[in-house]
């Protein structure tokens, strides 16, 4: 019976708040990462032909951030 | 402001013996943007150029190698007379050039050198520890020699083949020496291979190993001195003709830019014709200036600008000084197009806004504030001047944001009573005595609204606040877009495109109101008829594209949640470098604890303060290139390039 009272001190409202926050956070962290990715290293091969593509590379390469931001607010909203 | 400079298309025609008085004069004005003439059906030919090109540019090429080779890149230096470079530009050019290639071709043979030494020391390292010379490893009739590298103890296996032999070895390094008679030297060899060995080159040099290696190194000392030499005399050479090398590099540089003008501009048989742009009110000052220096013989004139030219028209900001530094993000994206909205001024606004938003602590504002003032007189580049002047304009509203939400290197200045429960936790602030004063509820998650504003009891509140900011900068984009398209294809082009997305906003805004309860329940559905009409005009405006886009009206204002979440995780991270601090490593007494909480607090604080030009930087500018310019901009402006030079390191005269 020891263990059901321990389970249920771990998972209480606040314990699973935390862990739906820290998932939100870190999910929608590893989708940008795994999006931004092929996004960025094919954005420095556009740059090394041609360097005025600076501007264009950086904001395709930072769209995805969107989802982790996403993320973050969602974890704010819970928390 | 808000529109690039205005262009005159100009054109200068004449006999062909004005022609290089013209060039002179427009090369003078630094005004006149030449349009390169490509030789079509017309029967005009491109000009030759002026005088000798070839030898201008060989000259100019010598003076740039040699510039490269004495490390002269744009530095400063006292101005030269043209006059007198010119004169001793000859001889001072073949001096130099002598003397350089000397210096270089004596340094790659000092170089080579070193190199062999140091492939003779790698060599004859594995030998020190056998004292032999070098030369009685070979040259004998009836003895093998073998020389190498074995593991273990080989003498044994050896004595049981042959009597008669010599080994030397170093048990350090496992090299060994081993000399038999030529009869047994295949059954040694198989032995030896069963030890692993591995047959080491003898340096073809004579001498004991040791003393080879002590001269090896005297040798190279020398050498290295000799290249300490060479250094420090192109470094005289450097400071002493630095002032020469930059001046005939300008103006040779000049003087071939003049001298290939020819190759752009359109000839006959006897006249010049020359085509070109002119902000418009410079005008007068190329006509009078090309008319004084050709008496009146060249014909300047300004033409119409048809439809069909307006890509070509060179772009050339017009802002004030203070906008100004705002124009390298505009570059960094694309420079706005003639017919456009030039939106320096308004980025000079809502850049610094929103990186302000997002960072907000005035330790961190003062920080970046001197530091970009320190680099912005340290370092003479104009590269670098512009971003730190943005980066001070960033710190200025960072620091008012700072004051707003009360906040240094993560500490809250003033105090804060938090309700946990029943219980009543009060935070202390960094401000003895400032308490924080409760202003008036929010609507949003139960907050109450505070000054300062503490951002991290506000989040609710700020997130729906930041969402807000954002509607309306998307909806400036989309005013200005209105604009754009009103001067490109007309009123109804503008209305169906851009225009049908402030009536979907307002279709979608009605209903929700009405839906809850603020306006009569009629509205509700006068929304959604509006909202149908702007779809429809949308439809209509940008096709099957219009509708796929609507969601980003909802992605698109959230992503301005940026500014609350990557400012938190800027807290975050200062205010558990605090913790660490003063909480965790602050010892009761000073010592040795002391010092190493102050450095964790330093390079901590160091650390936040690259992530606070970094993040806030890049969301701040991320949300005017994708949220904001995706609305209304489109650049790719040609650059307005004047053929001309300001003058650095000559005068004339």
């Amino acid at each position: 019976m020891a263990d059901v009272a321990t389970a249920t001190v771990l998972f209480d409202a606040a314990g699973m708040k935390a862990i739906g926050a820290g998932l939100a956070v870190g999910l929608t962290g590893l989708a940008s990462a795994i999006a931004e990715k092929e996004i960025g290293t094919a954005a420095i091969g556009a740059m090394a032909e041609n360097e005025a593509l600076f501007g264009k590379g950086l904001i395709l390469t930072v769209i995805p951030e969107t989802i982790v931001i996403f993320g973050l607010v969602v974890a704010l909203l819970i928390s | 402001m808000l529109k690039p400079r205005q262009m005159s298309r100009v054109l200068v025609v004449g006999h062909k013996g004005i022609l290089e008085g013209t060039v002179n004069a427009l090369y003078k004005t630094n005004l006149f943007h030449i349009e390169d003439f490509i030789e079509d059906e017309s029967g005009l030919k491109i000009g030759k150029p002026f005088g000798d090109v070839d030898t201008l540019s060989q000259k100019l090429i010598k003076i740039r190698s040699i510039a490269t080779f004495l490390g002269i890149k744009d530095e400063a230096c006292n101005t030269q007379k043209a006059d007198a470079v010119m004169q001793k530009l000859n001889s001072t050019l073949d001096m130099l050039e002598k003397d350089v290639s000397s210096k270089t071709e004596k340094k790659v043979e000092i170089e080579s050198k070193i190199k062999e030494l140091e492939s003779l020391r790698r060599d004859v390292l594995p030998f020190v520890g056998i004292p032999l010379n070098l030369d009685l490893y070979r040259g004998y009739e009836s003895l093998a020699a073998f020389a190498g590298v074995i593991k273990g103890e080989v003498e044994a296996e050896i004595s049981n083949i042959t009597g008669s032999y010599e080994l030397f070895s170093d048990p350090k390094s496992g090299s060994i020496v081993l000399f038999v008679p030529k009869a047994y030297a295949d059954a040694v060899s198989k032995s030896l291979s069963g030890f692993g060995y591995r047959e080491l080159k003898v340096p073809d040099v004579a001498g004991m190993p040791s003393d080879i290696l002590s001269m090896v190194e005297s040798q190279k000392e020398s050498l290295l001195k000799q290249i300490e030499s060479i250094d420090s005399d192109v470094i005289a050479l450097k400071s002493k003709y630095l002032d020469f090398i930059q001046a005939s590099n300008e103006m040779l540089s000049i003087e071939t830019a003049k001298s290939e003008a020819p190759l752009r501009i359109a000839t006959s048989e006897s006249t010049f014709l020359i085509e070109g742009w002119v902000p418009s009110d410079s005008y007068r000052a190329l006509e009078e200036e090309v008319t004084r220096a050709t008496d009146g013989r060249a014909f300047v004139t300004q033409q119409e600008i048809e439809h069909k030219d307006e890509p070509n028209i060179p772009v050339e900001y017009d802002n004030p000084k203070i906008v100004r530094p705002l124009e390298e993000i505009m570059n960094l994206y694309a420079r706005p197009r003639y017919k456009e909205l030039d939106p320096t001024a308004i980025m000079f606004l809502s850049f610094p806004l929103f990186y302000g938003m997002i960072l907000g602590d005035i330790g961190y504002a003062l920080i970046l504030f001197i530091l970009a003032l320190l680099v912005k007189k340290m370092v003479k580049s104009d590269a670098v001047k512009p971003i730190m002047n943005i980066l001070i304009y960033c710190q200025i509203s960072t620091a008012i944001f700072g004051i707003l939400y009360g906040e240094f290197l993560g500490f809250p200045l003033a105090s804060l009573e938090v309700h946990h429960g029943s219980e009543v936790i009060v935070q202390p602030g960094l401000i003895p005595g400032f308490s924080t004063i409760n202003l008036f509820a929010s609507p949003f998650g139960g907050e109450m609204i505070t000054y300062p504003v503490h951002r991290t009891h506000l989040v609710m509140t700020l997130i729906v606040a930041t969402a807000l900011i954002g509607l309306i900068h998307i909806n400036i984009g989309y005013v200005l877009g209105f604009i754009n398209e009103n001067r490109k294809h007309g009123f109804s082009a503008a209305l169906l495109e851009k225009g049908s997305w402030l009536v979907i906003e307002i279709g979608i805004l009605l209903c929700a109101l009405g839906y809850a309860n603020v306006l009569p329940s009629v509205m509700t559905y006068a929304g959604i008829l509006i909202f149908l009409i702007g779809f429809v005009m949308l439809l209509k405006g940008e096709g099957i594209k219009g509708p796929v886009e609507l969601p980003s009206l909802l992605s698109n204002s959230l992503s301005y949640t940026r500014i609350i979440a990557v400012g938190l995780s800027s807290i975050y991270i200062a205010s558990t470098i605090n913790n660490i601090v003063f909480e965790m490593m602050w010892p009761d007494s000073f010592g040795i604890m002391t010092v190493f909480a102050i450095l964790v607090f330093i390079f901590g604080h160091a650390l936040n303060t690259v992530l606070s030009i970094i993040a806030p930087g890049l969301h701040a500018l991320r949300l005017q290139y994708v949220e904001f310019f995706g609305k209304f901009y489109e650049g790719g402006g040609r650059k307005y390039n004047p053929f001309g030079y300001i003058r650095k390191y000559t005068e004339e005269k």
